[in-house]
């Protein structure tokens, strides 16, 4: 058993973890953050995405312990006094989710792309979501809808 | 006619839950004092078994280790009630379930799994459908190992192939394909009183709560099954995989039990797309006018037969292609052997014999120098057309406008031929 702190969507955690646990365990069976989805287990399929110090990492190739003094943001991070993302809302208008599963690791991969580069062209959204993978849509409405979540985040 | 839902776009009833992360998954559901499930497989694709769970039932933590012995009827199936619930002196492929270690939490149950013993005493194994076909070859189930025999016959085929300026023949072979839907299988079991409670992701909930009614020996009315949010499918869930696992678990110990498949123990536990070997021969006149097809197509059902009836069937009745000939035999077959299971993939059935007759009239084209797109237009149904079962197409066949529209934005010039 070893204690960290660590803040998780603005708020500080104070949590006892296993030291083999891994962040993802953390985020699903302590803090019952169960929005972010284990779909591989083996950093393949972004399920599991979420933002760590600004950069996107695969939640279940992160051990908890070294989450310690980091700051993370999940899906049920992203709304703000009950009103959806402009990403969340994009993907909802242009019919990007599907059975949803790779949906809250697609939100956070294209937040961290858009933060860093607000007018991404479709090739760069291509390799912003480039680690999650999608079995239902065939990815051009995820794409259409980060397009689409530029817009809205330019009109705020 | 005003359409308030065809046409409209329509936002999804789950999908705010969905892009929130608030939709329940079964892996999401947790409840009280619940036990932890975890499933042996066989390690051998044919072999004989015994097993002793004793080492593993005296362990500390551990609740209870399901086999064959505490399954009141232990077969299911979809179409044939070939599977049973655990295996009980068999096992047919790699993955089948053997037993269920109920623990009070995942590190004692996998510990659990590796202190039951299985005694295998292997059977010579047939992995190609085609030996599988043939009277001497290992068996499956009973007597033969073909399923079913779908048969088609239109016209003349002899005469169509003598009348052919070209036949082309060939042979096609396609892959087993996952679904690898992106949720793996899980599921949670509680009792309500004295009714089963499984909440679980599944294409077939009804079909569940009758197959683990069954299973169980007790009404179906005692069985409820909640689907949660489900993970994509494609086919793959529709038969069960840890439902009367969980349903059994949750009867004998009156506790919760929750089970969650690894992406591994995805792959192994559910049906794969059927491998099919297709040998076509396609015969056609001078002007590219089909005249004959005969096409023998054996669809690889695995060690079970799931929906393996109803999409040979269909790959039977899609073998022509959306063309009309005049003579055809067709010939599909749904055969056992020991690879993993078959079943209910997009397409069920017509998706893999497209590889062969579109192969096989480009084929035809080349050889009689007329270019793909023409020999298509020139035998393309439309309406009016009577298929090789002898179905009249009465309306919508847009494939004429779809072939056309295609050429066009390939910037293809067709060479009109007699179309």
């Amino acid at each position: 058993m070893k204690e960290i702190k660590l803040k998780v969507n603005h708020k500080d955690y104070h949590v006892a973890i296993e030291e083999d646990m891994r962040l993802l365990d953390l985020l699903r069976n302590r803090l019952n953050l169960t929005g972010t989805k284990e779909g591989c287990g083996e950093g393949e399929c972004g399920a599991c995405t979420v933002i760590m110090d600004g950069i996107t990492v695969n939640s279940c190739m992160v051990m908890a312990f070294q989450a310690e003094n980091r700051e993370i943001f999940t899906i049920e991070g992203l709304e703000k006094g009950g009103r959806l993302d402009p990403i969340q809302q994009a993907f909802l208008d242009e019919g990007a989710v599907q059975c949803g599963f790779c949906t809250p690791g697609m939100v956070l991969s294209a937040k961290a792309l858009l933060d860093k580069n607000p007018k991404p062209t479709r090739e760069e959204i291509r390799e912003g979501i480039s680690g999650n993978l999608c079995r239902c849509t065939g990815y051009n409405k995820i794409v259409d809808a980060i397009e689409k979540a530029s817009e809205y985040r330019k009109e705020e | 006619m005003k359409l308030h839902v065809v046409g409209q776009n329509n936002m999804r009833v789950d999908a705010a839950a969905k892009v929130t992360g608030k939709a329940l998954y079964p892996e999401d559901v947790s409840l009280e004092g619940m036990f932890i499930g975890k499933t042996l497989r066989s390690h051998k694709p044919h072999a004989c078994i015994t097993i002793d769970t004793s080492r593993a039932e005296a362990m500390e933590g551990v609740v209870k280790v399901l086999t064959y012995k505490d399954v009141p009827h232990n077969h299911y199936g979809v179409l044939m009630k070939d599977h049973e619930v655990f295996c009980s002196e068999k096992v047919r492929r790699i993955g089948d379930p053997i037993a269920f270690v109920v623990a009070v939490d995942e590190e004692v149950a996998s510990k659990a799994l590796a202190k039951i013993k299985v005694e295998y005493r292997e059977l010579k194994a047939v992995f190609d459908p085609e030996v599988a076909m043939h009277q001497d070859a290992p068996k499956l189930h009973g007597e033969s190992n073909i399923v079913y025999h779908y048969k088609l016959r239109q016209g003349d085929i002899e005469k169509g192939l003598e009348e052919s300026a070209v036949v082309v023949e060939n042979t096609y072979v396609t892959p087993m394909v996952d679904h690898v839907f992106l949720q793996p299988e899980a599921g949670v079991a509680h009792m309500e009183k004295d009714t089963i409670v499984v909440t679980t992701a599944t294409q077939y909930p009804h079909f569940d709560q009758l197959e683990i009614a069954e299973a169980l020996e007790v009404e179906k009315e005692k069985v409820k099954v909640i689907n949660a949010a489900v993970g994509g499918a494609f086919g793959g869930r529709e038969d069960i995989t840890l439902q009367i696992h969980l349903a059994l678990a949750t009867k004998l110990t009156g506790k919760p039990v929750k089970a969650v498949y690894s992406r591994e123990e995805s792959f192994i536990a559910h049906a794969k797309r059927h491998a099919m070997v297709m040998t076509y021969k396609t015969g056609a006149d001078e002007e590219g006018k089909l005249k004959a097809m005969e096409a023998r197509i054996i669809g690889d059902t695995g060690a079970y037969a799931s929906w393996a009836i109803n999409i040979m069937r269909k790959a039977g009745v899609h073998a022509t292609g959306p063309y009309e000939i005049p003579n055809v035999k067709v010939d599909s077959y749904a055969v056992y052997t020991n690879n993993p299971f078959g079943g209910a993939m997009r397409g069920f059935g017509a998706t893999q014999p497209p590889i062969a007759h579109e192969q096989q009239m480009d084929m035809l084209a080349e050889a009689l120098n007329i270019d793909p797109i023409s020999i298509r237009l020139t035998n393309a149904f439309k309406i009016g057309s009577k298929t090789a079962t002898g179905q009249i197409l009465k309306d919508s066949v847009p494939l004429r406008q779809c072939i056309e529209a295609v050429a066009e934005k390939l910037g293809f010039s067709v060479v009109s031929r007699g179309v």
